[in-house]
């Protein structure tokens, strides 16, 4: 080994592996910057056109930086605490502005203009996007920031989740759920929390038959029962008053009863106010979409501030919203006063409420959101349990060697190669078995969700697959050791452990669900509805299929504007769907 | 979970607040109710029952008749992709009069929608872009769909260049069907002499398209369509190919060119009788020749039974010649008060047979 030949035939080695290495790695660096480069610049141009960024006065968006970027980021830095990162974030915001300004007019003089953009934008998307995010990163692990950030997102995340819940409800029955919640659900938790108080097993496992047995009676109930409460006390008693008493709970685990009946209490109250009497006392909100919103952002966020204040550190954090909602208050304020002109933005209030028009700035996506949000809701759990199922059965229970063994690997060949099956192929299917031959109508809620379910079936199925082969076996082995049933073993042992790899599958599969537009064209959903569906066997549209339609409209207006708009829209939802899922990964990857 | 070390505390709490919850429950069971019946313009109820989802709300079904001021109940509607602007542009006012009442609309091609959905009875109204064809007929009557033709506006087939073509801006209709007969011209100077000896880039409507068959029929004859097109039924991706290439040419609706003039050049079309442009006069007064052609829909007897169809049909023979709509917002010619009194008459003589 260390005769003196082979270290020179070793340096001579390392000599020529090092000039490939480092080619190598360049090569690796600019294929990902290319595609990262190319996607940037197209998320550019759709963003600039949706909010019609071409046509703003500068002076708007310096307002605007002023009031609210600036704020934000000097929050960020407050946060971080570390002198070494302000110097960078200044010198490259200063830097940056000198230097984009400079390259920008550079390239106008010598090269050729450069459509819908100035170097103010340029400024913003080539250097504040990237800083807010870096700093935001850095923010976030100081205490102050973790704190602000995580009562933003609760607040926004809880009123998402509260209009996702508004939005399914036009389709679900309201008061089947009602009779559900009321008849078997409600019971079957009083029998499991007797079981535990008393320590009565019997309670405990009658608690599941009997929440069936009261479901299946809701169904029988509802053909016969007339009167019911009205929306508003329907979501009161069937989800506010449980999150209420979910969140209190929380708080009380952690020792306060005063602070518990207070963290349960007074979102709840609020709620109820605003949802009953809202409209009445003219407060401009209210029926029962608001009290699901209040209730289900309000909850976190006591929860949340209860135990901010319980640990006392980064107390400061909590004025992350008066901020920056101050801050959008004192920029509309100056923009007011100046008679600053405001940008004609395509993405509104009205794109977000309004039904397709012919008129491109009366034409809004709402029919179409509401039917993205419920097929992909239905796609969701039908996938995931569809998905989980089959590779914990493929993984835990067939056998490995045999007749059996062998059909197992057929079984996995076949999944395997559908998941590379083109998408128009899976429209087929769909309109030929579940259009047409189970009669669930052309284009419906349930024909759709079906068809993309099994659309995404092999790719959740595989990433289950591997998420659950990555759990050591000496877990298992140990868990079998203990005396454990193979049912218990996968409950308890594997399933915890791969959950998080589960969950990313699912994500990616997901987000390649809502965007498809091949299947629904192939089972016949509408390219365009005027009214947000009413029950799941009503013709669905979905925003891939609007956004396509109004990709071919003749006037320019809907081509750039509208479709920018709409593929915003999207690409929000999108995201704001994946968020949620990532958090849940990483809390379960913590817990675990 | 709750883990039970601290049972006690929870326990009271527990109770306390399931004593709030029942209270609550009390008060809303009490207080604010309201019964099915009375709220059937609610919407979520009044519409199950048409869609024959919930087999309980079976008696509710009958809304649409005996509700004459309220229409509800949904039509679905497929088709060209010509007609779409048109008709979502009326189903739009339609909905906005009569919120009960649920449109759809698919763009699916003439072709695509008589034989995926219309003929097999899935949809109350198709659109087209030309008159329904021999098969497709047959097919209808396999399956026992009747139908109507109504005429709901008329179209100039739009014959477009790039705008640095300065040479082609006339053709006569023998020499367009040179460029686009199935053994087409290669060359531009193939068609005339003194054009350029440069290659034709072709950007056409797909075969499933009612404006493919239309053009075949009323330009090429027997000759029939080349293959060595970009064929889609996207009218933008004609449009752009015909703008990014100076010897390209391209056919589509008149609506695209409406919409977008200084995009492409429209070619004027010399049918024996000077060159003529397309536009609202010309194809209203029927000088643009051969390519101003009539748009249809097509409703089916058996939805036409039913009052929120039937109504929509007559609002839509109503807007056809209004021309706002048709001419200003979509890019249409309207028709005609004549043809209007025409479709009316045919429209409710259907009308009569499926609800008398």
């Amino acid at each position: 080994m260390a005769t003196d030949t082979d270290t020179a035939r070793i340096e001579g080695f390392g000599e020529v592996s090092r000039v490939r290495g480092i080619i190598f790695e360049y090569l690796s660096l600019g294929a990902s910057v290319l595609g990262i480069f190319a996607l940037a610049v197209l998320l550019v141009y759709v963003t600039i056109d949706a909010f019609d960024l071409a046509g703003t006065s500068p002076l708007w968006l310096l307002t605007y930086f002023v009031t609210l970027v600036v704020p934000f980021l000097a929050f960020c830095l407050y946060s971080a605490r570390d002198r070494e990162v302000t110097r960078r974030a200044v010198t490259v915001a200063g830097g940056g502005l000198v230097a984009v300004a400079a390259v920008f007019t550079a390239i106008e003089t010598f090269v050729g203009q450069i459509p819908r953009l100035n170097w103010q934008l340029a400024y913003l998307f080539v250097v504040v996007a990237p800083l807010t995010g870096y700093l935001v990163y850095m923010g976030a692990r100081g205490r102050p920031g973790a704190v602000g950030f995580g009562l933003v997102g609760r607040l926004i995340g809880g009123a998402a989740i509260g209009l996702a819940f508004s939005v399914l409800f036009l389709v679900f029955d309201e008061r089947l759920w009602f009779l559900a919640y009321t008849l078997g659900i409600v019971p079957g938790l009083f029998a499991y929390a007797y079981g535990q108080l008393r320590n009565s097993s019997t309670a405990v496992t009658a608690a599941l038959p009997v929440s069936l047995v009261g479901v299946v009676l809701a169904v029988f109930v509802r053909d016969v029962l007339r009167t019911y409460p009205t929306t508003t006390f329907i979501y009161l008693w069937t989800l506010a008053i449980p999150i209420a008493a979910a969140g209190a709970l929380v708080v009380n685990a952690r020792g306060s009863r005063t602070a518990a009946l207070a963290a349960g209490g007074v979102p709840l109250a609020l709620a109820a106010v605003v949802g009953l009497f809202g409209r009445a006392i003219g407060l401009g909100v209210g029926g029962p979409n608001a009290l699901l919103v209040i209730a289900l952002a309000g909850v976190p966020v006591a929860v949340y501030l209860h135990r901010v204040f319980d640990v006392g550190e980064g107390v400061t954090g909590l004025g992350l919203p008066v901020l920056l909602v101050g801050g959008a208050l004192a920029g509309a304020l100056v923009v007011e006063t100046f008679g600053i002109p405001t940008p004609n933005s395509w993405v509104s209030g009205t794109f977000l409420t309004e039904a397709p028009s012919r008129n491109a700035r009366d034409a809004g996506l709402y029919p179409a959101i509401v039917g993205s949000v419920i097929i992909i809701a239905m796609v969701a759990v039908l996938s995931f349990v569809l998905g989980v199922a089959t590779s914990v059965f493929l993984e835990e229970y067939t056998a490995d060697s045999g007749v059996v063994g062998a059909l197992t690997r057929l079984l996995q060949i076949n999944i395997a190669n559908l998941a590379a099956v083109p998408s128009v192929v899976y429209g087929l299917l769909g309109l030929g078995l579940f259009a047409n031959l189970l009669g669930f109508g052309f284009g419906t809620a349930v024909t759709v969700s079906l068809t993309l379910s099994l659309l995404i079936l092999p790719i959740t199925i595989i990433s289950a697959q591997e998420a659950i082969r990555s759990v050591p076996d000496d877990l298992r082995r140990g868990s079998d050791a203990m005396g454990a049933t193979r049912w218990q073993t996968t409950k308890n042992v594997v399933l915890p452990e791969a959950f998080p790899g589960i969950l990313t599958g699912t994500i990616l599969a997901l987000g390649r669900a809502i965007g498809e537009t091949a299947p629904l064209i192939m089972v016949g959903a509408a390219t365009t509805v005027f009214s947000a569906p009413s029950s799941l066997f009503s013709k669905f549209s979905a925003m891939p299929m609007q956004i396509y339609a109004w990709a071919n409209f003749p006037q320019a207006e809907f081509r750039y504007g509208v479709v920018a708009a709409g593929v915003i829209t999207l690409l929000t939802i999108l995201v704001g769907m994946n968020g949620t899922a990532i958090l849940l990964r990483n809390r379960a990857e913590r817990g675990s | 979970m709750a883990s039970s070390h601290d049972a006690d505390t929870e326990g009271i709490t527990r109770r306390k607040s399931l004593a709030a919850l029942a209270g609550a429950g009390a008060l809303a069971l009490a207080g604010c109710t309201e019964t099915e019946g009375e709220d059937g313009s609610d919407g979520s109820d009044g519409s199950d029952g048409s869609d024959g989802s919930d087999g309980s709300d079976g008696s509710d079904g009958s809304d649409g008749s005996d509700g004459s001021d309220s229409l509800s109940g949904s039509i679905n509607i497929a088709g060209s992709s010509t007609v779409f602007p048109l008709m979502s542009a009326v189903a739009e006012d339609f909905a906005a009069d009569n919120p009960e009442v649920s449109i759809d609309i698919s763009s699916t091609g003439s072709g695509g929608g008589f034989s995926n959905f219309f003929c097999v009875g899935e949809t109350d109204f198709n659109n087209a872009s030309r008159p329904i064809q021999p098969e497709e007929e047959e097919l209808c009557a396999d399956n026992g769909v009747e139908y109507v033709e109504l005429v709901a506006a008329t179209d100039a087939l739009t014959v477009v260049i790039n705008n640095d073509n300065d040479f082609a801006t006339e053709m006569t209709v023998d020499e367009l069907s040179q460029i686009w007969q199935s053994d087409a011209a290669e060359l531009w100077s193939d068609v005339r002499d003194e054009w350029p000896d440069e290659e034709i880039e072709r950007f056409g409507a797909a075969d499933t398209s009612g404006t493919y068959d239309y053009f075949v029929e009323n330009v090429m004859g027997e000759d029939g369509h080349t293959d060595d097109y970009q064929a889609t039924e996207q009218d933008n991706t004609i449009a752009s190919g015909v703008e990014g290439s100076e010897y390209a040419i391209g056919y589509f609706g008149f609506a695209y060119w409406f919409q977008n003039q200084d995009q492409i050049t429209p070619v004027a079309i010399d049918n024996g009788n000077g060159p003529v442009e397309p536009s609202l006069e010309t194809a209203s007064s029927g000088e643009y020749a051969p390519l101003s052609r009539p748009l249809f829909t097509y409703p089916s007897i058996e939805s036409l039974g039913e009052e929120h169809v039937a109504e929509f049909a007559r609002y839509f023979v109503s807007q056809t010649t209004n021309e706002d709509l048709v001419a200003g917002d979509v890019g249409y010619v309207p028709a005609t008060e004549e043809t209007q009194e025409e479709q009316m008459g045919i429209l409710e003589d259907a009308i009569e047979q499926a609800q008398g």
